[in-house]
């Protein structure tokens, strides 16, 4: 059977349906002429439409009450685990005690409703839960295992806690205000500690904590939402994003289903703390439909607890200071998650506070961000040398413990540490914080100098693998990547030749080669150097699980260069385990970190990137102050997301604060400040604010010239920019300009060969075409699809797209038989590859105007659309 | 993070960007009904497990909830519905093939439900299943009945609403459920 087989038969069943029952089978017979199969298949149907009794007649309710009926009952056995007596039931499914024989172990096993693991998402799962299963805390029931049902039925076994939910256990015990408050604090230490595993809970509420009789609290359920996301990531995210289990402790983002993060453990937090002062939970939604919960949560501002408790007759106890637990709780329940505390460890760090009785670092009023305006004299120059000074330090520092622990005599070891203290000095000379050029040049003027000086240690070979390495890695930081390529080259050369290919510091090298290999846009070689690094670091791993760490991070990023999302967060989230292994120092988790969030975004998880960011952002304003680069880096990657977003006005803030950063530490000509000032020129023109963006993007091109060449595909992508600018404030001579000058810049660099070639003709072409200069527009556009020719697939959506704009385009030029060729063109890909879109619908209008054109009003029908369609087809769709 | 040292890869604008941003929204609303559909049946069936599941109504209220969000921003009500119906369709096919799973094997097998519905509920869950493999062979042959069967029956839209969302005439959508429905009967009848 194929379509026009169905066709026919179709035809001929109606006809054979307008005439009398009696007579349809012969005629049929007769109808069909010999075509026996024709005729059993129409009177087959011919047939069936005189019953009456067809399961699509019966109406769906009855089925689908049927279906949906699920039995209660569970199964006597689950895995390893025998289920015994039913602990509890919640939102999400049902929990029951389990033993597990072979072992004597006690658990509670919970077993999901509502959600179904299918077959080929289930190895997904269970590697999920392996490494959830390393989740240790304490105050944190541990998830043992994690399996499905045969039928699909996920289910979780975690550690059985003896205990009371956490309201409970106060009241029970008549807990007073200070000893409730250190509870929470107990739990906030646990969540924080998850946090920073890249581990959210979603859920949390007083049910789910449990505390043990020793007062020690116990938090359930942690990873199960992430255990599900990750099993299924697309449509998962949406689903456990709109998963409200219990209203009364949702953040206002979970039911709008978008934003996740760390803040919503905050808000939970806060309103369990609110509920333990106040005996209520901050907003009553009992007893409301979903919807006008949904509004509560979002607009009413719950009560000060200290009204709510002196009504309530609490609040008598003296040394209380009410004020301070009220900022605490309202700042935690902000309805605005930027209001709100920014990660647990702050409100944590407040509850301590609290507790010591120090003041808060919450304010009434405060927005809880900090602005970048900050103000510090002479900051400039002494950063820059001091971290000259903090490499070399502690360049010094790892030689001194190294060497005394070589067996080398005393004065070999004299001799080496007065050499670093020469070349230290070597460094430091003639170097006037005060006075000179910019930082940039500076160091890299010291650098250059200290390349020659490393020469001298051409007998000392781990000494000048380490500086040679070290420098390599800030010309690296600066930009200079052909520098820091020769460094880099030689300290692996001369670390391998030297020291032995098994030696850990070729490791390293490797590592900081494969890394730069990545700047350089090279991913072959930079995988091919991170996997020998991974290798040798697997060898030595319980010898040196850093490089083991940093390696797997390393390989993580490799595989972001080539967009393989999926395995890259498996990879980050392994690095971020194996950091803390190895004890690093905050600085490099959040370093790793920060990669995870950043595959996250690129998978299109946003929520969960956002809140990375986020907890990444406050781990490096701690760690390094609020000038640095690393905090600039984040502030990038959060006002990207919020751009994604459509919070343009916060991502402007955060845009212009790394601007600020980067101008301050690199200085103005650097590929970083560029970057700042091209994302500030995306949003603000994303705002309208037309001429400020205009600006912006105009001094950002000028760095880009200035720092990759005018003809590098960098300085090819803010021209984009520009064009679309002058687009929008209809500046056409300008955006022409642009144009073709991104298209000689791609057509340079990329020998002729690439898709943005195509795209950047096609972006011209549509500007010709508004300006109605069709000549000119056709000709764009038969160049967008040479281009498009050997860089795209024939069936592209965008190779469509061209020839839909080519097809409107010749319409409206009045050759209407070229122009349907086009249109026929891009309707057969688009009905292949995007049936529901848009686009079809203009590409059908198109049709029906050059068949009447071309006066074939049969086919003109064939394409017809009804009239409300077709009347909105704007002359814009062509853009962006 | 390293897509900072060089820019976010972000093609230059045009059809790219819009295309798949297009693709995007109608998964995201697909994905977005789908939840809520699910979510609503389950909890209808957890509060009065003897009523009657009426997938339109639960359409309707998943519309009601979910017409503020701003992933539904671009999208109409009929639109939505259509959209419903799939989402519907699917999280009734799913559930009808966690029955079967049941039935046909496992320790699960071994409990009896109290469910007095059981013995014609299990033989529905098998027809579900077949309806929809029957009508992805019919979306092979003719890709408008196909969303014309689905949408008017998993998403309870009426003969006038499926005709202007699909672009046709009432009398043509009328004939072409006629066809679909006879062909689709034979096909459950000879499969069973």
């Amino acid at each position: 059977m194929n379509p026009e087989r169905w066709e026919r038969i179709q035809a001929v069943f109606h006809e054979a349906l307008e005439r009398p029952p009696a007579e349809r089978r012969e005629w049929v017979l007769s109808r069909a002429a010999g075509d026996l199969d024709l005729a059993n298949d129409v009177l087959a149907l011919v047939a069936e439409d005189e019953r009456e009794d067809s399961l699509l007649d019966r109406g769906l309710d009855p089925i689908a009450a049927g279906v949906l009926a699920s039995d209660s009952h569970p199964p006597p056995q689950v895995g390893h685990y025998r289920l015994g007596a039913m602990l509890g039931e919640g939102g999400m499914g049902v929990v029951y005690a389990a033993t597990r024989p072979d072992l004597g172990q006690r658990v509670a096993i919970k077993i999901l409703r509502d959600a179904w693991i299918s077959p080929a998402r289930r190895d997904r799962f269970a590697v999920e839960q392996t490494m959830l299963a390393r989740l240790e805390h304490p105050s944190i029931a541990r998830l043992l295992d994690a399996d499905t049902l045969p039928d699909g039925t996920p289910w979780f076994a975690m550690e059985y806690v003896d205990g009371e939910s956490l309201t409970r256990f106060c009241t029970v015990r008549g807990l007073s205000i200070r000893a409730r408050v250190e509870l929470v604090r107990d739990v906030c230490e646990a969540v924080q500690h998850a946090h920073e595993h890249a581990v959210m809970h979603r859920d949390l509420k007083p049910s789910n904590i449990l505390v043990t009789r020793e007062g020690r609290p116990k938090l359930l359920d942690f990873g199960i939402a992430k255990s599900l996301e990750a099993a299924d990531p697309g449509v998962q995210k949406t689903r456990t994003e709109l998963r409200l289990m219990t209203p009364a402790y949702a953040a206002p983002e979970q039911f709008q289903g978008v934003g996740q993060g760390v803040h919503t453990d905050v808000y939970a937090l806060g309103a369990v703390l609110y509920e333990l002062l106040t005996g209520r939970v901050p907003l009553d939604l009992q007893g409301r439909t979903p919807t006008e919960q949904a509004a509560i949560v979002l607009h009413q501002e719950p009560e000060k607890p200290s009204v709510v408790a002196k009504r309530a007759g609490l609040a008598a106890a003296g040394g209380v200071s009410w004020s301070d637990l009220d900022v605490i709780c309202i700042t935690a329940l902000q309805k605005d998650p930027a209001r709100r505390y920014r990660s647990v460890e702050s409100l944590m760090r407040d509850l301590d506070h609290y507790l010591r009785g120090e003041p808060l670092e919450a304010r009434p009023d405060t927005v809880g961000y900090r602005t970048g305006k900050f103000v510090r004299r002479n900051w400039r120059p002494l950063a820059v040398t001091a971290a000259v000074l903090m490499v070399v330090a502690a360049l010094v520092a790892t030689y001194t413990l190294r060497l005394r622990s070589a067996r080398n005599d005393a004065l070999a070891e004299a001799r080496r540490t007065r050499q670093i203290q020469q070349f230290m000095n070597g460094l430091l000379s003639g170097d006037d914080p005060d006075a000179g050029p910019s930082d940039t040049l500076r160091v890299v003027d010291l650098l250059e100098r200290s390349v020659a000086r490393v020469n001298q240690f051409a007998t000392e070979p781990a000494i000048q693998g380490e500086l040679y390495e070290t420098i390599g890695t800030m010309f690296r930081l600066l930009g200079r990547r052909a520098e820091a390529d020769s460094m880099l080259s030689a300290a692996l050369r001369v670390r391998q030749s030297r020291l032995g290919r098994e030696h850990p510091d070729v490791a390293r090298s490797l590592l900081a080669l494969g890394e730069l290999r990545l700047d350089q846009v090279r991913p072959d070689e930079a995988e091919r150097l991170i996997r020998e690094a991974l290798e040798l670091a697997r060898r030595r791993a319980s010898a040196d699980p850093e490089a083991l760490a940093n390696a797997t991070a390393s390989l993580g990023k490799v595989l972001v260069a080539r967009e393989d999302y999926e395995r890259a967060i498996p990879m980050f989230e392994e690095a971020v385990r194996l950091d803390s292994v190895a004890g690093l120092p905050e600085r490099e988790r959040s370093k790793t970190l920060s990669e995870l969030a950043g595959a996250h975004y690129h998978a299109g998880h946003l929520a969960v990137a956002d809140s990375l960011s986020r907890l990444t952002l406050a781990m490096d304003r701690r760690l390094y102050g609020d000038r640095h680069p690393n905090v600039g880096g984040d502030l990038m990657d959060l006002g990207h997301f919020e751009r994604d977003d459509g919070r343009l006005a916060e991502g402007e803030r955060d845009f212009r604060e790394a601007y600020d950063i980067y101008r301050g530490w690199w200085g103005e000509d650097h590929f970083e400040t560029a970057s700042a000032l091209s994302e500030l020129g995306g949003v603000l023109a994303d705002e309208n604010k037309l001429e400020e963006a205009r600006v912006v993007l105009d001094r950002a091109l000028a760095i880009r010239e200035r720092v990759y060449g005018p003809d590098h595909p960098k300085v090819g992508l803010t021209i984009n920019d520009v064009a679309l600018l002058a687009e929008k404030q209809q500046r056409w001579d300008d955006a022409e300009v642009a144009y073709r000058r991104q298209i000689a810049i791609y057509r340079k660099a990329y020998h002729d060969h690439h898709e943005w070639i195509g795209v950047a003709w096609a972006n011209l072409g549509t500007m010709e075409f508004h300006r109605k200069r069709f000549d000119a527009a056709e000709r764009c556009l038969r160049e967008a699809l040479k281009g498009y020719e050997g860089t795209l697939p024939a069936d592209h959506i965008e190779v469509a797209i061209a020839h839909f704009k080519l097809g409107r385009i010749l319409l409206n030029m009045q050759h209407a038989m070229e122009a349907e060729r086009e249109s026929r063109i891009a309707y057969e890909i688009m009905t292949r590859q995007e049936p529901q879109g848009d686009w079809l619908t203009f590409v059908r209008a198109d049709l029906v105007a050059e068949y009447q054109a071309m006066g074939r009003p049969a086919e003109a029908a064939k394409y017809r659309a009804p009239a409300a369609d077709s009347a909105k087809v704007p002359a814009t769709v062509a853009t962006r | 993070m390293a897509a900072y040292h060089s820019d976010p890869p972000s093609p230059p604008g045009g059809g790219a960007d819009s295309a798949s941003a297009d693709r995007r929204d109608l998964d995201e609303v697909f994905s977005v009904a789908y939840e809520e559909l699910r979510r609503l049946a389950a909890s209808v069936r957890r509060r009065e497990r003897s009523l009657t599941l009426n997938p339109t109504a639960l359409v309707n209220e998943a519309w009601i909830k979910l017409a503020g969000s701003p992933r539904l921003a671009q999208t109409s009500l009929p639109h939505f519905k259509r959209i419903a119906a799939r989402a519907m369709r699917q999280v009734l096919v799913e559930a009808a093939r966690r029955r079967s799973a049941r039935k046909r094997g496992g320790p699960q097998a071994v409990f009896v439900t109290f469910d007095e519905s059981a013995g014609a509920a299990a033989e529905w869950a098998d027809d579900i299943v077949e309806l929809d493999a029957a009508l992805e062979r019919l979306a092979s042959l003719s890709p408008r009945q196909a969303q014309l069967v689905e949408s008017r029956f998993f998403g309870g839209l009426d003969v006038p609403e499926t005709a202007r969302l699909l672009g046709v005439s009432e009398a043509t959508a009328q004939r072409d459920w006629r066809a679909a429905r006879a062909w689709l009967s034979s096909e459950l009848r000879s499969s069973a």
